[in-house]
């Protein structure tokens, strides 16, 4: 398939958790110095592959064969010292400690157990000259960049001598400036002679920047082609076995009044401002999209709208009511629906049962608590329709929401949160993790929302989904609105400037004040 | 008032805190919480003046280590091996210690509450410095243990900050998945970091017991684990700051036992280090920084 | 990484949701079998591991424990023994469990009865010429509202502050009690008693509870059931009312609307928060009426037998109230069992000192082992039933 010698080759690995075959036969070949990549849908099995391949999971059959030899890597520590080492998408860094500590840990420049922090940050930064990876080793963790951390995370790797890298995702977390960046690196990777196994979902980035690809699908291979023979099309129907095409049901907004209004809010932690003097208006029948690089406040700005994080400066209003530092009940009252962001965190709470938290908030209205008694059958029958209307697929609403799979505890967030028909949506990040069909309903349902005349605000790490469905986009950077556009005269580029701060303070519609 | 006696008692008090504190930094670091050192402390303290007594008090102050580390194992096995409560469990060796302590008095010595009268380890005194005048309480017939102890500082702070092990064991506190990918085995670490705390607690006791009282007395360490464990974290889980703060409550004690008058009833006096740990964390827990990963059970192989 | 494995379980949860075939419920019962079992297994354990400490001294553990059970269930009085000192442990166990569905860890129990006895006994003394049926009430309230006081502090100190309720507790339990024995030596101490003394030391307690302040012992109804309790037997009214107190707790975490609130605040404070509800306030409520009940912990020694707060009072209730909540698992009708089961040991404990020339503190031992190896039985169960769970689900995929 190529001309290069396979350095890496899967021979039918299958791996099986319950209920489902997570590999079924896995089978290609990796050539030594290419970069390949491995593309497949959410569940597609990929992740699962490259935990068998670095030693998190023994494979249930087949085998792995590195530099012409079977190996079966016990632990990520064994598949480094041989050569194959990962940078996960959630990196794996100690906040507390600098760049060079964070490189050496584990393979310690030492003399008899004691550490020269001199010899280990001149190492470290000898490896990033030599990469052309920009990063200060003496640097905390927790003060640099995401950009920079991913970096740390292939300094980890090439530190321990890694020939083969693997990239889980690596985009999932950057801006369009970052990704460039990231594909330099990986040239000069691959022209220092390494290795590069690069898993992703998004195909153009793919085609740009890999040699060869390899399509999985419901755990199985679908093809292994050399990126200069195929299309974006084509690769987009090996992967969902179906042409794809969102199709979302869009008619043009019709807005009306102002609905939340945010003037000039300003919130800190600690001694840094995470809300910066921030302004911005959603009105009732659009979507307002709230791009930017996650940790730039969007996380506060939800927060802070829901009474749940204390604002030091400027005003909240809905429906012209003053609600800054309300407490969420109070908020809420005020036909308010918040999807937060983890849904494990702050959206639900799993071990409790199905009619438990989709009552949780409205548990003490008249409708299911009489005398400090709950009242079952209108909690029931109310959970039943909730459900049903939402197609939440569950064995019993009796059933602790944990056994729920992601998408459908997603919809059961919405069976609560739309229940009422709310005047106001916060929807942040309402579709991370969820696999393509629960996407579509998410959005939908966003849509819909907006057409029976909701306002949405809607904050996503997902420049895609803030194309797609906003009918108004902002774009955060260090808390602060740097830019607003209509839906049409956004570009992703353009964007991306903004969400970097390499550009910023452009004003639209004057409906921020200065 | 701040004469030298005065410095020298409130060092004394101060000792066993602070050994106990930095030992409950080894833990803390590897994250996991040892409410257990009162116990640890208790089995130190009691094991110890039970072994001098037969056998002097070299023999005693190392089997208190070993009585505070075995107790420290049992922590250990049940909150990382068995990632049980962390807190449930040092609430279980703090019932335990005492238990098998108050069995093993009236079974050794048929009392409950106290051990025969021990000899002590020999008393050091600096040749030079002794002659000073204002000198003299703080460094003429000085418990070695008090010297240990002060030496434990810039140690502790040596091994975390510049050895292998120091950076490992703070990894496997901070972010134990992180380490174990990179190959660090992090149950390891975190058995050392509990059996440690265990091994200081029970030398703590072991001061109060043989160097301080040279007798074994119940209820001698009256709440000093947890004093000590405030103390860590008033000095935001660093060895230097676990001194200064194990220096206040010395201090703070010193003062009360000097202030005894008819006019305040001794029970306030007593009650005058559970009230200053309680102050102290109220005004300073909010600014002090944790662990990231500390009370949380790791599960090996997590990752997968 | 985590993010993706939950997805592969999600997958196959969703794959066995489509199935319109429902799990049956076989293997779920077995697992309950297996909870109910862990207590069983946990006190045999310990049990065996404190037989280590008796074959030091050389006493051989089964004749132990057989004195044990031959002494503690050999005599009608015996078993109303075990009843009074289970009373005060109903409510330890409840006050600690009630903590724990909120996830906060109530070790003040020990100094919140100190004090509630303390308040109880003065309006007990103090207030004087009311009948019984207003005196009574009155003093149980003044326990409760003592205990509720102590637990103001900590849970204060934990929301405002962010200070662990665990060290500030334990600090306050010290406290409480060098504050008793101020209050009882210094202030209240009942000068009747140096004189009338005579020989020996006088005791040191504050002045007898009026008789309209006590709690009716438990002869009359035992009666109705047709036993006949000793005439010394201190069995009183508290039982019962520990016994109804569990039930009302019961009723208040699963029925009302504040139980919901209580559980997802333990189990998730931050979803319960974007919910809408203030999990401060929760926590508060929560703690203050964990103080409350802990209050009443030392009235069935006070009103019920003693009937005077001196310095001697029984201590400890309060930590063996951990070791009964965990082994119920906060369990309403598990507390009273496993308060059955600790009182139990206690007056066996009595039994072996007495009858074997055992040391009693063998109760405590076991009190701190059947801690450890109920909480290391719950999480060894855990994995089993999970790999099981796995297993059985990877095979029944495979039949299909």
């Amino acid at each position: 398939m190529t001309n290069t010698t396979p350095v890496l080759q899967l021979q039918g690995i299958t791996k099986r958790f319950p209920g489902v075959v997570a590999n079924d036969r896995v089978t290609f070949d990796v050539g030594a110095g290419e970069i390949h990549a491995v593309v497949g849908e959410n569940g597609a099995g990929k992740s699962t592959l490259m935990k068998i391949v670095t030693g998190l999971y023994p494979p249930d059959e087949g085998c792995i064969i590195f530099k012409g030899r079977p190996v079966a890597f016990r632990s990520p520590g064994q598949a480094i010292a041989a050569g194959i080492g990962i940078v996960h998408q959630h990196f794996m860094l100690v906040d507390a400690f600098t760049v060079a500590e964070n490189v050496i840990l584990g393979a310690e420049p030492a003399r008899l157990g004691v550490i020269d922090p001199k010899t280990s940050v001149r190492q470290v930064s000898e490896l990033c000259d030599r990469f052309g990876l920009k990063v200060d080793p003496a640097a905390r963790v927790e003060d640099i960049s995401v950009g920079e951390q991913q970096r740390v995370e292939i300094l980890k790797v090439l530190y321990r001598g890694a020939e083969v890298i693997i990239l889980d995702e690596p985009t999932a977390v950057l801006v369009p400036q970052e990704v460039e960046e990231l594909f330099e690196h990986l040239m000069a990777l691959k022209g220092q002679g390494k290795t590069v196994i690069f898993i992703s979902h998004k195909l153009d980035e793919v085609l740009r920047v890999a040699d060869v690809i390899t399509v999985l699908r419901q755990g199985r291979v679908v093809g292994t082609v050399p990126a200069a023979e195929v299309t974006r099309e084509r690769l987009a129907e090996m992967m969902v076995g179906r042409p794809v095409l969102f199709d979302l049901k869009r008619g043009p907004a019709a807005p009306g009044g102002v609905v939340l209004s945010v003037e000039g809010l300003t919130s800190v932690n600690g001694s840094r401002a995470v809300l910066d003097d921030l302004s911005l208006e959603v009105r009732a029948g659009e979507i307002y999209g709230l791009a930017g690089v996650e940790g730039n406040g969007q996380t506060e700005l939800a927060e802070a709208i829901m009474g749940l994080r204390p604002v030091t400066g400027g005003r909240v209003t809905l429906l012209g009511e003053d609600v800054t530092n309300l407490s969420t009940g109070e908020v809420r009252r005020r036909r308010v629906a918040y999807i937060p962001e983890d849904r494990h965190r702050r959206g639900l709470v799993l071990p409790m049962t199905v009619w438990e938290n989709v009552i949780l908030g409205v548990h003490r209205s008249p409708e299911f608590s009489r005398g400090g008694r709950l009242l079952f059958r209108s909690i029931l029958s109310s959970t039943e329709e909730a459900v049903r209307r939402f197609d939440v697929r569950l064995a019993s609403v009796l059933a602790p929401a944990q056994t729920l799979s992601g998408g459908n505890q997603q919809k059961l967030i919405l069976a609560r949160e739309f229940r009422g028909d709310p005047g106001f949506i916060l929807a942040s990040q309402p579709t991370r993790g969820l696999d393509i069909g629960a996407t579509e309903f998410v959005r939908q349902e966003l849509l819909n929302a907006r057409d029976r005349g909701a306002a949405v605000l809607l904050i996503s790490a997902d420049l895609e989904e803030v194309l797609s469905i906003s009918d108004r986009i902002g774009v955060i950077y260090n808390g602060h609105i740097q830019a607003e556009f209509g839906r049409d005269e956004a570009d992703p580029r353009t964007l991306g400037a903004y969400m970097t701060g390499a550009r910023t303070a452009r004003r639209e519609g004057g409906s921020v004040a200065s | 008032m701040l004469s030298a006696e005065m410095l020298a008692s409130a060092i004394r008090l101060a000792v066993p805190v602070i050994i106990t504190a930095v030992g409950a930094i080894y833990s803390e670091r590897s994250g996991v919480i040892n409410i257990g050192l009162e116990g640890m402390m208790i089995a130190g303290c009691f094991t110890g003046a039970a072994v001098a007594f037969y056998a002097g008090p070299y023999a005693g102050i190392l089997a208190a280590v070993a009585a505070g580390a075995f107790f420290a194992l049992i922590h250990a096995v049940a909150s990382v091996h068995f990632r049980v409560d962390q807190i449930v469990s040092g609430v279980a060796i703090n019932i335990l210690a005492y238990g098998v302590v108050r069995f093993s008095s009236l079974s050794i010595f048929k009392m409950a509450t106290t051990t025969p009268h021990v000899d002590c380890l020999p008393k050091v005194t600096i040749p030079g410095l002794a002659a000073v005048p204002w000198l003299e309480p703080l460094v003429s017939k000085v418990s070695p243990l008090i010297f240990l102890a002060f030496l434990l500082i810039p140690f502790t702070a040596w091994v975390m900050n510049r050895t292998v092990f120091g950076l490992r064991l703070r990894s496997v506190g901070e972010h134990p998945l992180a380490a174990e990918t990179l190959g660090v085995n992090v149950y390891l670490m975190k058995y050392c970091g509990v059996l440690i705390s265990g091994a200081l607690a029970g030398l703590s006791g072991a001061y109060l017991s043989i160097e301080h009282t040279q007798m074994y007395v119940e209820g001698m360490t009256q709440g000093l684990g947890f004093i000590a464990l405030a103390a860590m974290i008033f000095g935001n889980w660093m060895p230097l700051g676990a001194m200064w703060a194990g220096l206040l409550f010395g201090f703070a004690q010193a003062l009360s036992l000097r202030v005894v008058t008819e006019a305040v009833p001794y029970q306030f006096i007593k009650m005058v280090p559970y009230i200053l740990t309680i102050v102290v964390l109220a005004g300073f827990v909010r600014r002090s920084r944790a662990p990231a990963a500390v009370g949380v059970p790791y599960e090996r192989g997590e990752a997968a | 990484m985590t993010e993706t494995r939950t997805e592969t379980r999600e997958e196959t949860q969703k794959e066995t949701r489509q199935t319109p075939v429902r799990r049956p419920r076989g293997p779920r019962r077995k697992y309950a079998l297996l909870d109910l079992a862990a207590p069983v297994l946990a006190v045999l354990f310990a049990m065996a591991v404190a037989s280590v400490a008796l074959l030091v001294i050389g006493k051989n553990p089964l004749a132990v424990y057989g004195t044990m059970f031959a002494f503690s269930f050999g005599r009608l009085d015996s078993v109303a023994a075990i009843l009074y000192k289970a009373t005060p442990l109903i409510f330890s166990g409840l006050a600690v469990a009630v903590g724990f569905r909120a996830k906060l860890f109530n070790i003040g129990v020990e100094g919140q009865y100190l004090i509630g006895a303390f308040c109880a006994s003065w309006v007990g003394f103090a207030v004087k010429g009311l009948p019984a049926a207003v005196h009574l009430p009155l003093v149980v309230l003044a326990g409760a509202l003592g205990g509720a006081l102590w637990a103001l502090v900590p849970i204060w100190l934990k929301v405002k502050r962010g200070v662990h309720e665990v060290i500030s507790t334990i600090m306050l339990n010290h406290t409480a009690f060098l504050l008793l024995h101020y209050l009882i030596a210094d202030v209240f101490m009942d000068k009747t008693q140096v004189i009338v003394g005579g020989a020996g030391s006088p005791r040191v307690r504050m002045p007898l509870m009026e008789p309209t302040a006590l709690m009716p012992k438990l002869h009359g109804l035992a009666a109705l059931i047709g036993v006949d309790l000793p005439s010394h037997s201190s069995l009183n009214w508290m039982l019962v009312f520990g016994i109804l107190l569990a039930a009302g707790l019961w009723y208040l975490v699963w029925r009302t609307p504040f139980g919901v609130e209580l559980r997802a605040v333990g189990h998730n404070p931050d979803a319960a928060e974007a919910a809408g509800i203030n999990p401060s306030a929760v926590y508060f409520k929560t703690f203050l009426m964990s103080g409350a009940i802990a209050g009443l912990v030392g009235l069935s020694d006070l009103i019920g037998h003693f009937g005077y707060l001196d310095i001697d009072f029984p201590r400890g209730y309060g930590f063996t109230g951990i070791a009964v909540a965990l082994v119920a698992r906060n369990n309403s009708l598990g507390i009273i069992l496993a308060a059955l089961l600790f009182g139990f040991l206690s007056r066996g404990g009595l039994g072996i000192q007495v009858l074997e020339k055992v040391p009693m503190e063998t109760y405590v031992i076991l009190q701190g082992l059947i801690i450890l190896t109920i909480v290391v039985f719950w999480e060894v169960i855990r994995r089993y039933v999970r790999a099981r769970q796995k297993r059985e689900e990877a095979s029944a995929d495979a039949q299909c």
